[in-house]
């Protein structure tokens, strides 16, 4: 665990810049890439997740962080492809139909490129029936969805709905986020989870994969 | 003689007393998106925001998108169409960069939506130097004095576009997430876009400066989970120093502050900022009105205090009443407070609430209040 401290450490302290050092003399010592990962990275990561929640650190620092844990990954990444594992989870997100507001979902989707998971970007304003097409057509683990206007709120539960409908409900996990939207309203709509920022929302993938 | 709702806006924008707390209103998603479906009420068919207002008995707060034209010298801009986006392509002597943008008024808003910003990768700083190096200003009042004359004495025009260079710079040129990364790898490209931008918007507080303005726009849009680490290094002293140039122009100044503000506040007084517009406190944020108060006494006057989401039909009217009532006990006494909405009213809002505001703001708005 101690040997990994040097590495949990560069991701809380922002070190993009050693990171790939670190990681290379892990490597090189012998330890298995998941190990330098769950015990290095994931570690430092949950770190920067407790600051940012008691306002010690802001966005940008978390997605820095995330920029040097994606740096480690990119090298611990393919020695895990030999074993069978070439991401920690395949997502896709969209804001739903109605609304054009991106902010939230592009730093959602920085902060889990960053957390080594591999993100389809669906783009802004997709309708339920694309977001059924996109379950159907790739093998997803989780589905995100982004709202942030009280007037598109309900798109959230109409797209859940069309997955439903189309059978395809039980193949994927959906989560949601949003400024309007609440663990309640999560709960409401039978989505799987809610993120209430990025930070929680790379907690809540972790967590679902 | 009672003061109008005009006199009473630009008092408690001054400090200076006022008989009552003063409405100023602002409904243009709800109008636009009914307006542009044909589905504004049947009393309000052919009616323009103003009219509205004035029916429902509320101070008018009417935005304007912008009072001047940009022009661009030794770069061809290359526009095509395809509603409700538009592409534009600056093409400059030191490279191409491409927006794209959304606009479809009748949905809500009266501004576009950028899809795609001008600044891609760090291949760009030339070309958007360039560009901003090249940027012309060109007032253009006419529409803002027809607006200016349509509300007259029963509110207030707000001209809304005025952003601070480095919030120009990460919300229109790059994105927040990119503007980060930019200010990490190449930290003087950034600084050297910053120093230009400051001379176009500089161009643009001139063109405030000698407009019928009367309050004028310097920033906004923020949130404090991303703009705290920087606050105090680009936004302060910028704020600080545009304060000071337009009260000597006889001007006040505002920003739009309907983001998550809780760690922002403490910084902000030192501003010199007049109004705080667009206040959107609990439960749209985590901060409510009275801590507000409290962090900042009588030194920025808050304008808004009612957020959007209660006028959406999931609130009734009985929570709504107490909603308005308690933000009268929050500001008791009630000296630099506008009262209005953060910051609008959406398309399937209760747009009686608005007259139902006014009506409890009448009743239990007199100075010093009471309630």
């Amino acid at each position: 665990m101690d040997k990994m401290k040097p590495i949990s450490e560069a991701i809380v302290q922002l070190k993009w810049d050693e990171i790939a050092a670190l990681t290379n003399e892990a490597v090189e010592a012998g330890f298995p890439a998941l190990e330098i990962i769950n015990q290095g990275l994931v570690v430092g990561m949950a770190e920067v997740g407790t600051k940012f929640r008691n306002g010690e650190m802001f966005l940008p620092e978390v997605l820095l962080s995330a920029k040097t844990m994606k740096t480690a990954l990119d090298i611990l990444l393919p020695i895990l492809s030999q074993q069978g594992a070439s991401s920690m989870g395949r997502l896709a997100i969209g804001t739903v139909s109605g609304d054009i507001h991106d902010i939230g979902k592009n730093i959602v989707i920085s902060m889990l490129q960053g957390n080594g998971f591999e993100v389809m970007d669906l783009g802004v304003d997709i309708a339920p029936e694309r977001f059924v097409e996109v379950v159907r057509d790739n093998d997803l683990q989780i589905l995100g969805l982004s709202a942030l206007l009280t007037s598109t709120m309900p798109m959230l539960d109409e797209t859940i709905a069309a997955l439903e409908k189309a059978g395809l409900r039980q193949k994927t996990k959906v989560i949601i986020g949003g400024a309007p939207v609440t663990q309640a309203y999560a709960d409401q709509v039978g989505a799987d989870g809610y993120g209430a920022d990025a930070v929680a929302a790379v907690e809540l993938t972790r967590a679902l994969i | 003689m009672a003061m109008t709702q005009k006199q009473r806006i630009l008092a408690a924008a001054r400090k200076q007393a006022v008989d009552r707390v003063p409405v100023g209103a602002r409904i243009d998603v709800w109008y636009n998106y009914h307006s542009g479906h044909d589905t504004l009420p049947e009393k309000y068919k052919g009616c323009s925001i103003p009219d509205i207002l004035r029916d429902l008995g509320a101070g008018i707060e009417l935005y304007h998108p912008s009072i001047w034209k940009t022009e661009y010298r030794n770069t061809e801009v290359i526009v095509h169409e395809d509603l409700p986006y538009t592409t534009t392509e600056y093409r400059t002597p030191k490279g191409t960069v491409r927006k794209k943008t959304m606009f479809t008024p009748q949905e809500g808003p009266w501004v576009e939506y950028e899809l795609e910003l001008p600044f891609k990768s760090a291949d760009d700083y030339p070309a958007i130097e360039h560009l901003l190096e090249n940027t012309v200003l060109v007032p253009d009042f006419d529409e803002y004095v027809k607006k200016q004359q349509m509300v007259g004495e029963d509110g207030l025009v707000l001209c809304a576009s005025g952003y601070s260079p480095m919030q120009e710079i990460m919300r229109c040129i790059m994105g927040y997430e990119r503007f980060f990364f930019e200010l990490y790898d190449h930290p003087s490209q950034v600084e050297h876009l910053y120093e230009l931008m400051k001379e176009v918007i500089w161009q643009k507080l001139r063109i405030l400066a000698e407009s019928t303005a009367e309050i004028v726009p310097t920033c906004g849009n923020w949130s404090d989970d991303i703009h705290t680490p920087i606050f105090k290094k680009y936004f302060v002293p910028w704020l600080q120093e545009v304060a000071k140039f337009m009260h000597s122009k006889g001007k006040l100044t505002r920003v739009h502050a309907d983001g998550e503000m809780r760690r922002l506040i403490p910084m902000f007084p030192e501003t010199g900022i007049d109004v705080a517009e667009a206040w959107s406190p609990v439960p749209m944020t985590s901060v409510t009105t009275a801590e507000l108060r409290k962090a900042w006494g009588d030194k920025v006057t808050i304008w808004g205090g009612v957020p959007a989401i209660l006028f959406e039909p999931q609130y009734s009217d009985e929570e709504f009443d107490d909603y308005v009532k308690n933000l009268l006990r929050e500001i008791a006494p009630g000296y630099n407070f506008i009262v209005g909405m953060g910051d609008n009213v959406a398309f399937d809002g209760k747009i009686e609430r608005v007259g139902r505001m006014a009506e409890l703001v009448d009743k239990y708005g007199r100075l010093p209040i009471e309630i």
